[in-house]
């Protein structure tokens, strides 16, 4: 079949990256459209790579980021609303506009038409794969670990109980006091309020190339299948629909023997072992006092301690502290002398975590890592710091915790194994239902009947309504009946005392 | 591992086989118990079967079964049918659950469950006896179903069911209705607890003495840790599920044999038009003789051979073109590319069968879901509804010469099987997993909602709604309190000279 890919730059291309290898190994005619400029995208892959011209550069791009993750480290920004409206408002406009070069170039317009593709595989992320599908009326498949703001609900009509469902970046378990659900609630109303005015490029953007006034839900509900990167052993039980495939886990399949560098720093380790440390692809930078505080708490455990940084070497750096640009992080939190895993608690980082069975230690910088350090720690799998706050101590006892006391490993290594015992690979699974919507022209009979109808139809409002009218007037009618009969019945004797009164006057 | 189950008599017990078959061929050890009265439940060769004495013989259950028949096609005023059907369900029911309670009060066979020390329970949850069981070994439990009445499963799943996209079993709806359809939806779904207590309620009381704690029914079913469900979505309405939901429907259609001898003889004999199947499953027995000579007079005006499997009366009009057989491999028989129609009573199996293999359907639901599947395959252009009651011979005829001759039909129907069929993994092993997985994992606690621990209020969120509703209410009426104040102080004066000037003019 041919099928058209619209990918996320960034972390997010890893494992999509997977799925469309894997597509085209088994003969699909792959067409992967991308910004020319990006950190990851296109990257040696095996098939037709178009690319449009965009108006800001790598440079540009790099600045935004920077801005965005450098902010974690000193002012706190935990509310989805100051993360997407504060540091990462740039980046998310820079993201937004993609879509209006796409659409700019004619040529690749044309062409993308010409090709008649069989299904669109995206990731919502930039909200411009979205726009294609809609633009070609092709079915498609959403690829992601989640979507901002309430679209999960709307897009796919997923109910949601704030009851015991905590929002995104709410840091809530599934289990709350009160004031948690209150307020799970107020951020419940506040997504309401502002994932507008967030996403209004977006939707600026998506109008103007679609020539008609859409919402945000309009580009979402015609998605055929949810590929969602999570699984039930990290993520609390809820309710889902049946066109929402679970493939957490997709990236810790495919495992290599460490290089020679890798094999000789983890041979050295000796009996103590190794602790990976990497705060992942995206982040390059620490300010100087927290890379220091950083260093000096790594220096007091004696495992020896493998530091993915790209950043200025830290000068109190110890010797047990290896800094390395790149590490193969997936082999090496498989190896059985890995003692615990330093992470910002990306999902891909957490499920290799889990997969590996490593128990963790956790810097949350933004995004969903909040949320899933929340879920680990209540898994009794790892334990949270708070990268504003935290010392050079907290660091230290974090370790020493998550290696020493053995709960930590147990509970991880009941994690790895209730997570890896599946029925099916998630990367097949992936594959199969992009497959199947190729086959199929979509899934139609997977879209539930609720996106037809509006919000108080949905809720039963207007029956309940009307069941309650009538409710209400038969009661008015036995009521006034009731007060008319005694009247009848009664009045005489009314009268007669009324009469009685009078004449005692 | 170690596997006990516990089956439900009947059809739901026949599509449970393969998985124990594939469970022992893994090497697990299966016990299966049931009654002593049972009909279908029989010795086989891959588990070990031990039965309980209940308090009733086999002839009472085939004789309930003979009646379920009967009530069918029983024409009574639409009022007395109910009543006589809820006398019926009132009596059969009294019946099983003294089964169930001499299974549980029998100490020396239940102590001789516990001493076996089972991983899980496998039973179908229809009637909780399996339930009350699985608490008293405390081994973790899967339940195989097709569905509950009343929506037990939703409630003890904690799965959303919005009223208006989701039918009501019985409600002839399909997920797209009318307003009036939908106040119907949210009638039935206030009523239908009544209707269920008087089956489910005694197997709460029961279960408490059991147990020797306050039990409800909701308690006994929730504990379950994967409920493999009979259904699939391209026959149902696409509706919320929840995590620990294994969808498994078209599990039975898979082994597929050759036909004996007879019924290759019988299709061979058919010519270019071919057969049509016609059965209404295993557990009708006989028709009312005006209503099967009907039905053999529509038979005898179509050009194919019809199979009919039939166990009563032989109708004197029978037609040459149609064969009455005891029994037939129904799933065989579909699976032939001579066959061109497909009569049944739209039980879940015969359904799933009909999609699998591509058959078009002419339905004539009697009782349970059935009305469901029927209701469900014909607004996917897949089927024809009869009504048993009314319908006449020339109904059946022109159903059947539609379903025939009519294209699209066929096309529905090859379009719902190529989906259904489409699958990353065969429902048969994936139940065989999930049954397996909390052998395994003694349970699934992590598929759990935390929404079992809220009462409804709370789960609701009427509470937190409340709460933030009287803050408003208060700011506003404070805000409101303040400016009205405010008014009086500004404007005060005026008023007081106004008043005063008044008092002066008269």
């Amino acid at each position: 079949g041919r099928l058209l890919v619209v990918p996320m730059d960034g972390s997010h291309w890893f494992t999509m990256q997977m799925v469309v290898e894997k597509l085209i190994h088994r003969g699909h005619e792959v067409v992967v459209v991308i910004p020319e400029v990006s950190w990851q995208l296109g990257k040696s892959l095996n098939c037709t790579v178009k690319t449009y011209s965009i108006s800001h550069t790598l440079e540009d791009l790099d600045r935004e980021f920077k801005y965005l993750s450098y902010t974690q480290w000193k002012t706190p920004e935990h509310s989805i609303r100051s993360f997407l409206t504060g540091s990462a408002r740039g980046f998310f406009e820079l993201t937004f506009s993609h879509c209006r070069s796409l659409f700019n170039d004619k040529k690749l317009v044309e062409y993308l038409k010409q090709r008649f593709f069989d299904a669109v595989f995206l990731d919502p992320f930039d909200v411009c794969g979205l726009i294609v599908a809609k633009y070609f009326s092709l079915p498609s498949v959403i690829f992601a670990r989640g979507v901002f703001c309430d679209y999960l609900e709307e897009g796919a009509q997923c109910p949601s109980l704030p009851s015991y469902v905590p929002r995104l970046f709410s840091k809530y378990t599934d289990t709350m006091t009160f004031k948690e659900r209150v307020w799970n609630h107020l951020i419940y109303i506040e997504e309401h309020a502002f994932c507008s005015y967030f996403l209004r490029t977006a939707v600026e953007v998506a109008s103007e190339i679609l020539q008609t006034p859409v919402t945000m839900t309009d580009l979402f509900s015609p998605v055929s299948i949810w590929l969602l990167r999570t699984d039930f052993v990290l993520e609390f039980p809820r309710p889902v629909m049946p066109n929402m495939v679970f493939i957490g886990g997709i990236n810790c399949l495919q495992k290599k023997s460490l290089s020679k560098e890798f094999e000789a720093y983890v041979n050295a380790s000796g009996e103590h072992g190794i602790v990976v440390f990497s705060l992942g692809s995206m982040v390059s930078e620490i300010p100087e006092k927290k890379a220091m505080e950083i260093a000096e708490a790594l220096g007091r455990i004696p495992q020896t301690v493998l530091w993915r940084y790209t950043g200025t070497r830290p000068s109190n750096l110890a010797k047990n502290t290896i800094l390395v640009k790149w590490l193969p992080q997936n082999d090496l939190l498989g190896h059985p002398k890995t003692r615990a895993f330093i992470t910002h608690s990306g999902s891909h980082g957490i499920y290799e975590g889990i997969c590996n069975g490593v128990p963790m230690v956790m810097m949350p910088l933004f995004g969903d890592q909040m949320d899933n350090a929340k879920r680990m720690e209540t898994r009794g799998a790892g334990v949270t710091l708070n990268v504003l706050e935290m010392t050079a101590d907290d660091l230290e006892n974090a370790l020493k915790t998550v290696i020493n006391n053995k709960s930590y490993k147990e509970n991880i290594m009941r994690l790895s194994s209730l997570h890896k015992d599946r029925p099916i690979e998630p990367l097949d699974l992936a594959v199969f239902w992009v497959e199947y919507v190729m086959r199929h022209k979509g899934a139609p009979h997977l879209r539930p009947a609720a996106h037809d109808l509006t919000w108080y139809q949905y809720h039963s409002l207007d029956v309940i309504g009307f069941l309650l009218a009538i409710v209400l007037t038969v009661v008015f009618i036995v009521f006034k009946c009731c007060a008319y009969g005694c009247r009848k019945c009664f009045g005489g004797k009314g009268r007669v005392k009324k009469s009685h009164k009078s004449k005692t006057h």
